[in-house]
C-alpha cells in the first residue's frame, strides 16, 4: 500500500511542479530556520572550548532586591562581593565555586578603536572553567588575596597588542589606570559563549570592594555572577538548596530588604530566564512565551502549505473517488493523505536541513542570530540528537498541521460527485 | 442477488428539490445480466450509485448478495463495496498517476490481501481482457478500448459478485464497444452478476433483463 502511495505523490508532485517548488520551498526555508536556531542554542547551552564541561556548571547572576519585607521598591541587580566571598563561595555541596563579572572594553591601538571583552574572576574561575594555556599560567589564589596587577590574555588580544611576538610573558597591558603584567595566553574563547568574554582577564581584587551603605540596597548590590561547578548533575539539586538556604540566612539577618536570586541555573534556564528572579519560566511559561514565535515559525508556514494542500483536493477528486468506488474507507485515505504530506515535509526537512549547513559554512562567522533577550551570538554548527529531534518533530507537526485538516475534508468527499460530473 | 425495497432519493440543494428515485422495487438475481435504460437525469446512475453504496437512499431497504444493508458507516460500506461490487465507469477514472497494474491492483490493496497473491490476481484479470502486454503503460498511453479494458480488470480483479456499468461503451467507436460488450457477456456466463446502464437500445436487447427508468420510476 505504502508503495502505491509513493507511486502516486510522485508523480503527482512532478505532475504539478509549481505546488511541489512552493511547498518545498516553504518547509526547507523553515527548517533550515529551525535548524540554525536550534544548533546555535545547542551550542551555547552545550559549550565549547573552555566550557567544554558547561553540562555539570550551574550560574547565579540577577539578584532583586526589594526595598521592604513586603511591598516597596524593587531593585535589579547582581551579586554583591562581600555576600559572594562571605557566604556562597562557602557552600560545600558544590566541587568548585568562581565569582567573576565582565564588560565590554574599548581602547586605542595603533591610533585604531577597539572593543575587547574583560572579566575580572577568582583564582578559582581557571578551575571551574577549562582553559588551554597556550602559554604561562593562571594567577593562584594567594596573588588574587594580595591584588597582584596580572593579567592572562586571549590570542586574539595578543596579536592584537602585540603582533608577532610570541613571548609575551612579562609584557604589560594597559586596562584604564591599572598596568598588568602578563603571566598567561589562552585560547579564544567561542563568540557563543554565555559565560565568558574574550579579552583579558585579572583579579577582581584589583578594584577596591565596595564600601557598605546600610541606607540603601547596596550591601548587597554589586557585578558578580557565581559558577558552580558540581562532579555531576545528581548534585545540582543540593547546591541549589545549599545556595537558597544561604540567600535565606543573608535576608533573614536584614530587618527591611528582600533578596532574590533564581537558581543557580542551568545553561538550558538561563537561556531562558529574565531578569527578575521570580519570572516564572518553567515549560508552561515558556510555551506562553514563545506560542507567538512559535506561531510565526512553524504554523504561519504551514497554514499556507494547509491552504495549498485545500485547492489539490479539488484537483484530485477523481483519484479520490475512485478510490473510494473501490474500497477505501475515510479513514484510509486520511491515512494515504497524511502520509504523502509527511513525505513532502520530510523531503522539505532533509532540504532544510543540507541548506542550514550550506548557510552556517558559508556565512556562520557573519551573521548572528538572536537566542535570548539582549543576546545574539554568531550561527554556529553542533548536530546532535537534540537538534535532530527538534528538527525532525517540526517536521511532523509541520506535516501533521497542513495535512491534517485537507485530509479529512478530503476523505468526507461525495465520490458520485466526480464520478460522473455530477449527473443524478 | 440485489434486491431493491421502497427505495426513493431525493437531491436537495438550497433552491431546488430533485426526486431522483421514487419509490423503487426490484430484483436482479444472481448470474442476471440486466440492463438499465432510460432519458439522461431519469435516475440511472443513482439506481446504480446506491446499489454500490456509493449513496444512500433516503427511504426503502437494500439487499445485496443476501446481506441486508443497514446503516451506512463509512468503514462498512467501504469493505462491502470493495467485496461485492466492482464498477465500470464512462470516462473510465482510471487514476491516472497509476500505471495499469497499479490500478488493477488498487482494489486488492484495500482488501490487505499478501502480495503475491495480488500480483497473480492481477495477471489473470490482465490476461482476462487480453492487455498483459499494456502493464506497464500508464493511462495516458493506451488507447480507449484498452483504457476501459483496464477498467473493466480493475472491476474484476477483485473477484466480486457483481460488477455496476455505467455506460462502459458510451466514449468507445462501436468496434471497440462491441469488444468490451463482449468481455462483459464472457464475465456474465462465467457466473457475474451485471448491472448496465446504455442508451444503445442494440446493447440493451443481447442483456437478459431491460430495466426502464422514467423521472425517478421504473417504468418497464
Amino acid at each position: 500500500m505504502l508503495k502505491n502511495y509513493l507511486r502516486t505523490f510522485w508523480k503527482v508532485a512532478r505532475q504539478n511542479k509549481l505546488f511541489t517548488f512552493l511547498s518545498l520551498f516553504g518547509i526547507s526555508m523553515t527548517i533550515m530556520f529551525v535548524m540554525i536556531f536550534s544548533m546555535t542554542v545547542t551550542k551555547v547551552v552545550k559549550g565549547s572550548g573552555p566550557e567544554k564541561h558547561l553540562g555539570n556548571i550551574l550560574v547565579a547572576e540577577n539578584m532583586k532586591v526589594r526595598t521592604q519585607k513586603r511591598g516597596g521598591n524593587e531593585v535589579f541587580t547582581e551579586l554583591g562581593r562581600t555576600e559572594c566571598e562571605e557566604y556562597y563561595k562557602k557552600i560545600k555541596s558544590a566541587d568548585k565555586i568562581s565569582m567573576f563579572f565582565g564588560y565590554d572594553w574599548e581602547f586605542r591601538q595603533n591610533g585604531r578603536q577597539y572593543t575587547k571583552g574583560y572579566m575580572v574572576t577568582d583564582a578559582e574561575f581557571w578551575e571551574v572553567f577549562d582553559f588551554d594555556f597556550i602559554l604561562g599560567r593562571p594567577y593562584t589564589k594567594e596573588e588574587v588575596t594580595n591584588g597582584a596587577n596580572l593579567a592572562v590574555i586571549t590570542e586574539s588580544l595578543r596579536e592584537l597588542l602585540f603582533g608577532n611576538e610570541n613571548n609575551v610573558l612579562g609584557k604589560i597591558v594597559q586596562y584604564r589606570d591599572f598596568s598588568l603584567t602578563v603571566i598567561g595566553v589562552v585560547e579564544d574563547i567561542p563568540p557563543t559563549s554565555q559565560n565568558l568574554r574574550s579579552g583579558v582577564f585579572f583579579p577582581y581584587t584589583l578594584f577596591p570592594a565596595e564600601k557598605p551603605d546600610t541606607r540603601s540596597f547596596s550591601p548587597y548590590s554589586g557585578a558578580f555572577s557565581l559558577a558552580f561547578k558540581a562532579k555531576n548533575r545528581n548534585q545540582f539539586p543540593e547546591i541549589r538548596r545549599d545556595f537558597q538556604a544561604t540567600l535565606q540566612r543573608i535576608d533573614a539577618a536584614d530587618p527591611n530588604l528582600a533578596l532574590f536570586v533564581a537558581g543557580p541555573n542551568t545553561q538550558w534556564q538561563r537561556l531562558f530566564a529574565t531578569f527578575d528572579p521570580e519570572d516564572d519560566f518553567g515549560p508552561w511559561a515558556l510555551l506562553r512565551k514563545y506560542l507567538l514565535w512559535g506561531f510565526g515559525f512553524i504554523f504561519l508556514p504551514a497554514v499556507n502549505l494547509m491552504a495549498l494542500n485545500f485547492a489539490r483536493i479539488r484537483e484530485r477528486g477523481e483519484e479520490i473517488a475512485v478510490r473510494k468506488s473501490f474500497g477505501a474507507s475515510s479513514a484510509v485515505l486520511k491515512g494515504q493523505f497524511i502520509f504523502e504530506n509527511l513525505v513532502l515535509t520530510v523531503t522539505g526537512g532533509v532540504i532544510g536541513i543540507v541548506l542550514s549547513f550550506v548557510v552556517v559554512a558559508l556565512l556562520g562567522n557573519t551573521l548572528n542570530i538572536p537566542v535570548k533577550a539582549g543576546t545574539t551570538v554568531p550561527m554556529s554548527f553542533s548536530f546532535d540528537f537534540l537538534v535532530f529531534g527538534i528538527t525532525l518533530g517540526v517536521c511532523l507537526l509541520f506535516g501533521m498541521l497542513s495535512g491534517v485538516l485537507p485530509a479529512i475534508r478530503m476523505s468526507r468527499m461525495k465520490p458520485v460527485k466526480y464520478l460522473k460530473g455530477g449527473e443524478i | 442477488m440485489i434486491k431493491l425495497s421502497n427505495i426513493s432519493k431525493t437531491y436537495r440543494t438550497q433552491s431546488i428539490e430533485t426526486l431522483a428515485l421514487d419509490n423503487i422495487n426490484l430484483e436482479v438475481k444472481p448470474g442476471e445480466f440486466v440492463s438499465v435504460m432510460g432519458p439522461s437525469g431519469c435516475g440511472k446512475s443513482t439506481l446504480l450509485n446506491i446499489i454500490g453504496l456509493l449513496d444512500e437512499p433516503d427511504k426503502g431497504i437494500l439487499h445485496l448478495e443476501g446481506n441486508l444493508i443497514s446503516g451506512y458507516a463509512d468503514k462498512k460500506t467501504a469493505g462491502l463495496r470493495n467485496r461485492m461490487v466492482g464498477f465500470i465507469f464512462q470516462s473510465f477514472h482510471l487514476i491516472k498517476e497509476l500505471n495499469v497494474f497499479d490500478n488493477v491492483e488498487l482494489p486488492l490493496i484495500y482488501r490487505k490481501m499478501p502480495s503475491g497473491e495480488r500480483k497473480k490476481r492481477v495477471y489473470e484479470a490482465l490476461e482476462q481482457v487480453s492487455l498483459t502486454n499494456r502493464m506497464h503503460h500508464y493511462p495516458s498511453q493506451l488507447s480507449g478500448g484498452q483504457c476501459q479494458r483496464t477498467a473493466i480488470a480493475r472491476a474484476l480483479a477483485g473477484n466480486p459478485g457483481i460488477i455496476l456499468a455505467d455506460e462502459p461503451t458510451g466514449n468507445l467507436d462501436s468496434t471497440v464497444g462491441k469488444e468490451v460488450m463482449n468481455i462483459l457477456t464472457d464475465l456474465n456466463k462465467a457466473g457475474t452478476t451485471i448491472m448496465m446502464v446504455t442508451h444503445d437500445e442494440l446493447l440493451a436487447k443481447t442483456t437478459h433483463r431491460i430495466i426502464r427508468l422514467f423521472d425517478g420510476r421504473l417504468v418497464g
